[in-house]
């Protein structure tokens, strides 16, 4: 660049190199360029799916965002060990309750972690306007809808599977029939799949709909709890009137009933609490309703965000 | 002619001081109020339109206590940082409503004339929300203008604003300097400030930094040695001269620029000292070139130093 | 090769036109944009990343076809919004980590180029605590960071600058010089500020009301006029003594032609090389200091003042607000 007036100094050369093997040696650690992989697409969606779902249960986060879903992973399964307690010590030939009753019981802990954890998926990449970076990537926006349901849906999954999990293992201690167990811890499982579906869909449409995480929390708990008391008003009305298969109509403004109705019909399961379907045809509705959210969630998602 | 003047003044907002012990005369003629963000440039805004009344020290307006004082508001036209505007009204009508605000006597031919004033007319009947940024900044000038003030305060005018609306909004308030009007604008970029306004005041934490031409202001830092890059027919040979001279700290020869980069400790002496050896010696000048006089490096300096 | 490449591209929504048969070719190195407000520019940079359609024409980024190789581009570009856009909970590095991984990158490798990154745009060790406690030019950094850490060929830095004080502003010019130079990393950067591109850029396109009003090389913008820009000091010895009309009328005697500029800044027009001389003599026979000599340069600004249509430019420019 510049060098000072007084002296012109020239960088004195060796006249013989060193030979040894060891030279003396600057190492650069400028920049460099990468021509390692790029794994595209496929990959940065895993990685966002992975990340989403660690978040959902506060891994990789602070303490604090930890409490509330490993609380909830807590308050979900302890029942199902205090059950198994008591069946092994007792020598229960049988479970006191079917797989998928368990999770209609615990709907009010499927629906809070819903409601606390759907904002966390979404909200923060919206309140602090994130997304322009995700989309200036290879991802696209229907890739981030994929991603974020997968995780929401996976971390919902492992919530409902994890109690019915317990169950079964409690089943096989308890020395109960095997071949039953099985079988209906495989409907357990299809309850804990729909209830992540319908939940994790209804969950992410109003958490897109609003940067504000407080927002989301209370409409989502919101409309869970309408719903289900909306639902129960109507049932108990028209029991009273004593249109006792009509009521389940009710059941479809209610999406933890009308997955526990549902499983429990397509099933033949022994009914429980309101459980049950209006007809046979009623049945068939209950699940293309099931389809029908499902679907619907996922195309409004996919909607909301294509155009950012 | 009207002049603000402030004197002694503070502001605190409970421990936090915002404005400490400033005094300052803003002038007819457009005035530059410099100051990195938070220096308290807003405070001394609001202090000086009357919105805010200072901790202690007084703001006048021709000698009249402006805080509290309905005959020194109507002097003042104060057009703020912020954008709550009324985006249901039209230009129109948000001008109008500050004129009605005012009690002018003919609050329509008031607003016509400030929006005519700020080349507003031709959208004055859409709604503001489909106003672009520098309409926005226009529109709240009209009704900052609108019971036609001696004073004009504008806080961060220029922000977010594209260069032709930069150049537009300068042309206009040139033209009220020159009107005798008393402007001042606010700011934290340099480059605005520098093609506005000659006479800055700068205030940095709160206090007042300095206040002039900011060439002036440089020369007046005889603390700082003073940078010049200057090319010539024999550069080594004038710097050799130059170097003899005790007004000269450093020189060096700049390959890349092929110029001499030179420390100058007494500025009156060097600048005098330039052109006579390069006179004696039969050296052509090419480039005498202050390297740190622009506003920029003053306001470092200034920032640096305090 | 050119790096972007636009014939003829239009935009129009249903109010307003953001582009209009823009046809810039941008060669590689560090190039501004200025002057595509609102509308303008972003839809620019969307049609750029191919994240938007034009109505009209095509564009070509790195020689990908916006309109069909999209995903291409995105990979090899980086891109800087002008707006906040970092979550305040995490940290630097988790966050330009997790960033290199949505680019592609394996995990090993998202790390090791984070750090690099990092500290190649000057983040050491504010690098681990959350990003809400950093300062605005922190901030921008670590936003520059997330759009190198893939070693993309071109960046898109949108108002790098805005919001910072003046010296983290030189900082931040700086920087982007460096990613071109010290990189290889060719740079579109847009900014309000002409003199911040006359300072940093190779080339500028200036674009006015969707249209192309100008593209070319920074040192064609600011080429010397044929004016010397002269100033000098009042004389230490005698204060009274009017120094700027006494060097005036020398000047004039000697036969130029002078013109004062506003302040004390007299234009002396250059006939040849005595008008050096004869400046340098005049200041030194009247005993003044010579504070500047210096051939007067052309600025981008012209490019705005000097075109004849005088409406009011937001005729043009109200498409910010309608999209």
């Amino acid at each position: 660049m510049s060098d000072s007036l007084q002296t012109s100094p020239q960088v004195p050369q060796p006249s013989q190199p060193p030979l040894e093997p060891r030279a003396d040696v600057i190492h650069d650690i400028g920049y460099r360029h990468y021509d390692g992989a790029r794994l595209g697409r496929s990959y940065a969606t895993r990685s966002l799916f992975l990340l989403s779902l660690r978040g959902s249960f506060g891994l990789g986060r602070s303490i604090k965002s930890k409490i509330l879903p490993m609380a909830l992973l807590a308050v979900i399964s302890l029942p199902a060990l205090i059950i198994v307690a008591v069946a092994v010590y007792t020598k229960m030939g049988k479970l006191p309750l079917e797989y998928p009753h368990y999770l209609s019981i615990m709907q009010f802990v499927i629906a809070v972690f819903v409601a606390a954890q759907s904002p966390v998926a979404l909200s923060r990449d919206l309140r602090f306007m994130t997304l322009p970076l995700y989309f200036s990537r290879p991802l696209t926006s229907r890739d981030y809808v994929r991603a974020k349901f997968a995780a929401m849906f996976s971390a919902m999954f492992i919530l409902t599977a994890l109690p019915i999990l317990i169950m079964w293992v409690g089943s096989l201690l308890a020395s109960m029939s095997f071949g039953y167990n099985l079988e209906h811890f495989a409907y357990g499982l299809v309850a804990a799949a729909l209830y992540a579906l319908l939940y994790s869909g209804i969950g992410l449409v109003i958490a897109s709909l609003t940067p504000r995480r407080g927002f989301g929390v209370a409409a989502i708990i919101a409309l869970f709890l309408i719903s289900e008391a909306v639902s129960g008003i109507i049932y108990g009305v028209l029991t009273v009137k004593g249109h006792d298969h009509a009521a389940h109509w009710a059941i479809m403004i209610n999406p933890g009933s009308l997955v526990d109705s549902t499983v429990t019909w397509l099933f033949n399961l022994r009914r429980q609490g309101l459980a049950g379907v209006p007809s046979t045809l009623g049945g068939y509705l209950f699940i293309a309703e099931i389809v029908l959210l499902a679907a619907a969630t996922y195309g409004l998602l996919v909607r909301r965000y294509r155009k950012i | 002619m009207t002049t603000i003047s402030i004197d002694r003044v503070s502001r605190w907002f409970g421990n936090v001081v915002a404005v400490n012990d400033v005094s300052m005369t803003i002038a007819p003629g457009v005035t530059g109020l410099l100051g990195p963000n938070g220096a308290g440039k807003s405070t001394l805004i609001h202090m000086m339109s009357g919105f805010l009344p200072p901790s202690s020290g007084t703001v006048t307006i021709d000698g009249v206590q402006v805080w509290k004082n309905q005959q020194a508001y109507r002097q003042i036209g104060l057009v703020p940082e912020r954008e709550a505007m009324y985006d249901f009204l039209t230009g129109h009508e948000f001008v109008l409503a500050n004129a009605e605000l005012h009690g002018l006597p003919d609050p329509g031919a008031a607003a016509q004339r400030a929006l005519a004033t700020v080349e507003m007319e031709y959208a004055q009947d859409r709604k503001v929300t489909t106003y672009s940024k520098g309409m926005k900044q226009r529109v709240k000038m009209a009704s900052a203008l609108v019971h036609d003030p001696a004073v004009l305060l504008l806080d961060e005018p220029f922000n977010g604003m594209d260069p032709r609306q930069r150049m537009h909004l300068m042309e206009l308030l040139r033209r009220f300097g020159a009107d005798g009007r008393t402007v001042l604008f606010s700011s934290h970029i340099l480059e605005e400030v520098e093609q506005l306004a000659r006479h800055i005041e700068v205030v940095v934490a709160g206090r007042h930094a300095a206040s002039g031409d900011f060439r002036k202001i440089r020369r007046l830092m005889t603390d700082r040695p003073h940078r010049y890059l200057v090319r010539s027919s024999d550069d080594r040979a004038l710097a050799a001269a130059l170097i003899a001279d005790p007004s000269t700290a450093g020189i060096e020869l700049d390959w890349t620029e092929k110029a001499l980069r030179i420390q100058a400790i007494d500025f009156y002496r060097f600048t005098e000292l330039v052109p006579r050896v390069a006179k004696e010696a039969g050296i052509r000048l090419l480039t005498v070139s202050p390297a740190d006089e622009s506003l920029e490096s003053v306001f470092s300096y200034l920032v640096t130093s305090a | 090769m050119s790096v972007i490449t636009t014939d003829n591209l239009t935009k129009r929504f249903p109010r307003v036109t953001a582009l209009d048969r823009l046809t810039v070719d941008v060669q590689p190195g560090v190039v501004g944009l200025v002057g595509a407000n609102g509308a303008g520019k972003s839809t620019l940079i969307k049609i750029l990343l191919g994240l938007a359609p034009a109505t009209e024409g095509t564009a070509r980024v790195l020689g990908l076809d916006v309109a069909t190789e999209g995903g291409a581009i995105r990979e090899r570009v980086g891109y800087m919004p002008e707006h906040d856009c970092l979550p305040p909970d995490v940290s630097a590095t988790e966050f330009v980590v997790h960033m290199a991984r949505m680019s592609g990158l394996p995990a090993a490798a998202a790390r090791e180029r984070t750090a690099d990154t990092l500290r190649h745009v000057g983040l050491y060790e504010e690098r681990y605590r959350p990003i809400g406690g950093y300062s605005t030019g922190m901030k921008q950094r670590v936003k520059l960071a997330q759009a190198l850490v893939h070693d993309p060929q071109l960046v898109l830095l949108d108002e790098p600058t805005n919001g910072l004080d003046p010296v983290g502003r030189d900082d931040m010019l700086g920087l982007i010089r460096r990613v071109h130079t010290d990189f290889g990393i060719s740079v579109l950067v847009t900014s309000h500020l002409l003199g911040e591109l006359e300072r940093t850029c190779d080339h500028v396109v200036v674009i006015d009301g969707g249209k192309l009003l100008r593209s070319s090389s920074t040192a064609d913008f600011t080429q010397v006029t044929q004016f010397l820009a002269v100033e000098v000091t009042d004389k230490q010895s005698d204060p009274g003594f009017d120094a700027d009309t006494a060097l005036r009328d020398r000047l004039t005697g000697d036969g130029l032609t002078t013109v004062p500029d506003g302040s004390r800044v007299l234009l002396v027009e250059l006939k040849g090389d005595e008008t050096y001389d004869l400046v340098r003599d005049a200041v030194a026979d009247l005993g003044l200091g010579l504070v500047r000599m210096e051939q007067r340069r052309h600025h981008i600004s012209e490019v705005f003042s000097t075109r004849d249509d005088d409406t009011p430019a937001d005729l043009t420019k109200e498409a910010s607000a309608h999209v």
